[in-house]
């Protein structure tokens, strides 16, 4: 068990301080202001500027287009990045990586791989679709032979997100319709300048805008073709249990968060930070500040709390506890600041620089995004706890 | 707080460790069904059992070792105290440990020799500073003729005549009134040192409380579960109904993060006390309330029989508010871990 300040070194320190100027050159408050009222969290420009100083792949070699950091120096980077509020959505592209570079063939990966760490290539994950929700492996969009070299691909995913800055969709299709319904899929790298492919917005109240994106008569070559056909799911499994955060992957887990999700609460670490400001340096109309009253006290202590718990909730348990913590949270302090924390960041009354308004809206994909936090219950209820699973009808078989 | 500073978060256990937990676990286990549970009440108290973990180290494990103890600290301490809540040991160990490394911490000879010479004493911690005539329940108190308490700014031992009378319960746990009065009080030492040093005591009664509610958590779970994997309804476990499933879920996540917590306030308390005093605070509130919403789920999902005094489930139950309460309302830690915010937000 071990909580203590990392030892770092000389190159740490500089690292420190490289971030912190990239901060300030790319992540401007403008930056953090549009973030904020948008809530888009993909930037191409912050993601190119990233990709110029090996920072997309850092533990890469310098050789590979990475910045040949060690554990520490790529732990350094992400809390920087997150504590500076870098809008970093494109880097969803870090969890496909691995995906192509152990199931594409050589010539792809050598091609892309290294536009991948200059920033120039980005990917989108093509899973969910308009009748799955989180069940993605009940995916229908077909992908067919069209002679031995060619597929042709025909459906529609949603909540594709940043497929607009992207140059590739990691995409999950059914190939055997007859087998079950974990079999019969295989996953594709496709390239979405392809014709046939229509990319239209989705926009969400937490701002940030995801797509819905049509597949008609796709026609791809069979070299965009990552793992063997009918092989999908394993393939897929990486970048999942990645996103599930219930990977390893060889990653240093004493430097790790918890889960992946405690951005989440990181979010919500924010908006509490800026509630107590407010908290300690308002007066009130009838007299007094808001934390004198020991009522706020306790309800800021209360998030607090539920902050720090949420932070060392391991894997798929922290995915629905940081989800929950963050939902409830963000409810609760919106009545906590009072009328002004519902007013728009632009007016000059918002209170709290708009974040609290903000992250309540933000906090609603967070049970949604990634997987339900019921889809999550589930399989706790079923890996960790051992509890019979449900048997329904679509449980184990594809429903068509 | 810093929720972006580069640290370790190195949860898992040294071999050591994992070698306590297991020989714990099987000691409790063996030793401690909870038919001996249920044979202690109402006073909570297994003499025999208390001499066993005397023999075991376990009073004396966190003593310096020239106090005949093995110099362990807090996370050992909340390794224990988890096997020791969940197998709701009828004996008063946190108590007695809280109190005897503060006296240990006074480095008096007097103290030293009460330790090492009457190893069967048992002292016990009074969680509130003592008011003239106001009385209050002290934990361990039926079973303990040593009371640690603050009087002002002196920390005193208050020595009884004979163990107090029990005052029946809802955790059947020992129980007993005290006061000023109730026995001859020495001096142990004075000032702001005294008040430090109660504090830390009382900080660490609250963070191997926490320990042992999550312990009491995880048990009462483990037997809800096993009850709905076989008891069926309409042909099918009541354990695959997500209506079960995932009350049950959520009692893991917060028995899972709040075990999490509780170490690592103890990790900090142990290497970096004056760093973080909030988590021990977050990790006693977060631990009684998973405890209480914990067990009235477990018992819940048991029905009818849930409700009996024949389940087990009712042991935990009663237990899970019958030892927080005495530590005072969450509410003030809440309202407490509120305070601390502010001053840190003020000196920002």
């Amino acid at each position: 068990m071990d909580f203590s300040r990392l030892p770092v070194d000389e190159k740490h320190q500089q690292l420190v301080a490289d971030v912190r100027s990239f901060l300030a050159e790319h992540v401007t408050d403008e930056v953090r202001e549009e973030v904020r009222r948008t809530g888009e969290w993909c930037n191409v420009e912050v993601h190119l500027a990233l990709g110029a100083r090996g920072w997309i792949m850092p533990m890469w070699s310098k050789e590979r287009g990475g910045a040949g950091l060690d554990a520490t120096g790529a732990r350094i980077l992400e809390l920087e990045l997150a504590r500076g509020e870098a809008p970093v959505g494109t880097l969803t592209t870090r969890t496909v990586a691995p995906a192509v570079e152990r199931f594409a063939v050589p010539d792809l990966a050598a091609e892309i791989l290294p536009k991948v760490a200059d920033g120039s290539v980005r990917f989108c994950l093509g899973y969910t679709e308009p009748q799955g929700g989180s069940d993605i492996a009940s995916a229908r969009i077909r992908a067919s032979r069209d002679g031995e070299d060619h597929w042709i691909i025909s459906g529609t995913k949603v909540f594709t997100s940043s497929a607009q800055v992207s140059q590739y969709v990691f995409l999950l299709s059914r190939t055997d319709p007859a087998q079950p319904k974990h079999k019969g899929l295989t996953m594709f790298l496709v390239p979405l300048d392809t014709p046939g492919i229509e990319i239209q917005p989705i926009h969400t109240y937490g701002g940030r805008r995801t797509n819905t994106v049509y597949y008609s008569d796709v026609r791809i070559s069979d070299r965009y073709r990552l793992g063997e056909v009918n092989a999908g799911w394993s393939v897929l499994r990486g970048p999942l249990d990645e996103e599930h955060s219930v990977g390893e992957h060889g990653k240093d887990l004493t430097l790790e968060d918890s889960s992946a999700s405690v951005w989440f609460v990181r979010a919500l670490g924010r908006a509490l930070e800026a509630s107590i400001d407010w908290a300690c340096r308002s007066i009130l109309p009838e007299g007094g500040r808001p934390i004198d009253d020991p009522i706020i006290r306790y309800r800021l202590g209360q998030i607090a709390i539920d902050i720090e718990g949420a932070f060392v909730t391991p894997g798929p348990m922290g995915r629905v506890r940081c989800s929950d913590v963050l939902t409830h949270g963000a409810a609760e302090l919106m009545d906590l600041v009072g009328p002004g924390s519902v007013l728009a960041q632009s007016t000059p009354d918002a209170l709290v620089d708009g974040v609290v308004e903000y992250t309540h809206r933000l906090a609603q994909g967070s049970g949604t995004q990634g997987g339900t936090v019921e889809v999550f219950r589930t399989m706790i209820a079923s890996q960790i706890l051992g509890l019979p699973r449900a048997k329904y009808p679509g449980s184990r078989n594809l429903v068509t | 707080m810093d929720w972006f500073e580069l640290r370790y978060n190195d949860l898992s256990l040294s071999s050591e460790q994992e070698e306590l937990k297991r020989v714990l676990r099987r000691f409790y286990e063996e030793q401690v069904p909870t038919e001996r549970v249920r044979a202690a009440e109402p006073l909570g108290f297994d003499e025999e059992l208390w001499m066993q973990l005397i023999g075991m180290g376990l009073t004396s494990m966190a003593l310096p070792e020239e106090m005949g103890g093995d110099g362990a600290g807090l996370v050992d301490l909340a390794i224990v105290a988890f096997e020791h809540g969940a197998a709701l040991a009828p004996a008063p160990l946190i108590e007695h440990v809280v109190a005897t490394r503060l006296l240990a911490r006074l480095d008096q000879e007097s103290a030293i020799e009460k330790l090492t010479n009457s190893r069967e004493e048992i002292f016990a911690l009074a969680l509130r500073p003592a008011r003239p005539t106001v009385r209050q329940l002290v934990p361990a108190g039926a079973v303990s003729r040593n009371v640690l308490a603050l009087d002002g700014d002196t920390l005193v031992v208050s020595r009884l005549e004979s163990v107090p009378t029990l005052v029946p319960n809802q955790g059947s746990t020992p129980l007993a009134y005290w006061d000023l009065s109730s026995g001859s009080c020495s001096p142990l030492i004075e000032g702001d040192l005294a008040r430090k040093l109660y504090a830390q005591a009382v900080s660490e009664w609250k963070l191997l409380t926490a320990a042992a509610l999550v312990g009491l958590t995880e048990r009462a779970l483990a037997v809800a579960v096993e009850f709905v994997k076989t008891r069926e309804t309409m042909g099918v476990p009541i354990g695959s109904l997500q209506g079960v499933a995932f009350p049950l879920v959520d009692v893991a996540i917060a028995t899972t993060g709040t075990k999490n917590l509780t170490l690592k306030a103890a990790w900090y308390s142990d290497n970096e006390p004056e760093e973080r005093p909030d988590l021990v605070l977050a990790a006693f509130v977060a631990a009684a309330k998973a405890a209480t919403k914990g067990t009235i789920t477990c018992q819940h999902v048991q029905g009818g029989l849930g409700f009996t005094i024949d389940a087990d489930a009712s042991l935990y139950f009663l237990r899970a508010k019958g030892w927080s309460v005495v530590g005072g309302d969450p509410a003030e830690d809440i309202q407490n871990v509120g305070g601390l915010l502010a001053a840190e937000a003020f000196g920002r």
